[in-house]
């Protein structure tokens, strides 16, 4: 019996467009307005064993992102189980929350605190974190002082080296400038080589997944187009967006 | 039952979360601002000289102690109003938090509160000052202060959690917060005496049945008039403070996963 980390089953997510109302609008409409149901993501089921890399590809707007919050718990489920088996989970995307009027110092506490991780332990792991964002004295700055290459350094910086168990990363391994994209790089491979760490990596960097992962999942409009080996499922997804 | 259980588990474990963050967002506005934190001791003085000037010398309205009277009154005042106006947009302007990672949506309203709260402590300080300058006799009735303000806090937190998630779908109900909130203001006796201002049975009527106006006046009575509110009304309201806090952290909870979607 291999230890599965994540299991996703048969996952449904909607999203109704035209939920958000006026008063106006709702008294002065006799006649229901027909809610447009757009499926986001259409019944997906897979398993992520632990320590595996996972690489999702797909076109954009197919769900991969909507897929990965649903993951990290941001968004339930409509149809469909999502299983972590206890395991911490953090994403990484372009543009982490911050609150835009704290300083970089005070957003690494509260990003870890919401991450599940005591605030000792942030503590410890501080001087780490600032060293490798490589922001310096600007970290006592307030985050809407800074520029969108630091916004991600920061916020690369926290989700890397505060370890959750299972690292969800959406389209963020061309983040900062050259030397910074090397390290982050690095960083990520020293995590995937860690066998006690699940990821699942979006990217349309098809090179870079090649490298990485150990398994692919292609997701078209919903639903999963093709899974398998990386190779595989990389040469059918190019070919397939030749065609188009 | 299970999502009390639920609720007390989130509190314990974000409880430390809320607390930094209310900090980290009042040294922040210290730090951001040119006056820094005489502004929380400035707002609610400027607030009382205006209306010490409308009431007094405008209406030629005679109040003993005016000025402790009317600062009570603004004290909770600002910590009711500024909650609930910042509750329903609350969920937009987390936005950038709530979409990138999980945390229980009442915990923003709990850190907002705590915001609040610090404030409205600053606040009861000047009180004391004040009363020290009218020569107000201190008694043994303030101690009962801690009462009071937990019941304004329950049923602030309690309000506060239904119209954020309201606020979250509904987009003009900032507006009808505003004239709800102003409509309030008027019928709270903030500086005015429900009391003896307000014809006979209403103004028992009004006290009782607003609960801002009965916390102001309860405030009065223990601050200023060496009495204690009505027992059971407190108890009263308590209860009613428990329940809109429950259907709030149930809403909440319920649809907390959807937010993301609508905004």
């Amino acid at each position: 019996m291999e230890d599965v980390s994540i299991e996703v089953k048969d996952l449904k997510i909607f999203y109704r467009v035209l939920t958000r109302m006026s008063i106006k609008k709702s008294l002065l409409k006799f006649h229901r307005n027909k809610i447009i149901k757009k499926e986001a993501i259409k019944g997906l089921s897979f398993r992520v064993k632990k320590g595996e890399v996972v690489g999702i590809i797909g076109k954009n707007g197919c769900g991969k992102s909507t897929l990965l919050r649903a993951i990290a718990g941001i968004i339930s489920p409509d149809e469909g189980s999502i299983d972590l088996k206890g395991n911490s989970v953090s994403l990484l995307a372009i543009g982490v929350g911050f609150n835009e009027e704290l300083s970089g110092y005070d957003n690494i506490f509260l990003s870890g605190m919401l991450l599940g991780i005591e605030k000792e332990q942030v503590k410890e792991k501080l001087n780490e974190i600032i060293d490798f964002s490589e922001l310096e004295n600007d970290i006592y700055k307030p985050v809407r002082t800074y520029s969108s290459g630091m916004r991600s350094k920061l916020a690369f910086s926290i989700t890397a080296i505060l370890e959750t168990d299972i690292i969800l990363i959406d389209e963020v391994l061309s983040v900062g400038d050259v030397s910074f994209k090397e390290k982050s790089y690095q960083k990520i491979k020293e995590l995937i080589l860690d066998k006690s760490k699940t990821v699942l990596l979006v990217s349309h960097d098809t090179s870079v997944l090649l490298e990485l992962c150990d398994y692919m999942i292609w997701i078209s409009d919903g639903i999963i187009k093709k899974e398998g080996n990386t190779h595989e499922v990389i040469t059918a997804y190019e070919a397939f967006m030749k065609k188009e | 039952m299970r999502i009390i259980k639920l609720f007390i588990k989130n509190l314990k474990k974000y409880f430390e979360y809320a607390l930094y963050s209310a900090k980290a967002e009042l040294k922040s506005e210290v730090a951001n601002s040119y006056l820094n934190w005489i502004w929380w001791i400035l707002e609610p003085i400027c607030m009382m000289l205006i209306y010490i000037f409308v009431v007094e010398i405008v209406f030629k309205s005679k109040e003993p102690n005016f000025p402790v009277f009317v600062f009570i009154g603004i004290t909770v005042w600002n910590f009711f109003s500024k909650m609930i106006t910042i509750s329903v947009r609350l969920v937009k302007t987390k936005k950038m938090i709530i979409s990138k990672v999980y945390l229980p949506k009442y915990i923003l309203v709990l850190e907002k509160s705590f915001v609040f709260a610090f404030k409205s402590f600053i606040s009861f300080g000047l009180i004391l000052i004040l009363m020290l300058l009218f020569r107000v006799p201190f008694t043994m009735y303030l101690l009962s202060f801690i009462i009071i303000f937990l019941l304004l806090y329950i049923i602030t937190f309690g309000l506060c959690c239904i119209i954020m998630h309201f606020g979250t779908y509904i987009e003009d109900l900032t507006n009808v917060c505003t004239i709800g909130l102003k409509f309030l203001l008027y019928f709270s006796g903030i500086f005015y005496n429900i009391e003896t201002k307000v014809p006979a049975p209403f103004n028992h009527i009004l006290v009782n049945v607003n609960p801002i106006a009965f916390i102001i006046d309860g405030f009065r009575k223990i601050f200023m008039y060496a009495t204690f509110p009505n027992i059971m009304i407190i108890i009263g309201w308590f209860f009613i403070g428990l329940l809109l806090s429950a259907i709030g952290v149930k809403l909440i909870h319920k649809y907390e996963n959807s937010y993301v979607k609508v905004i």
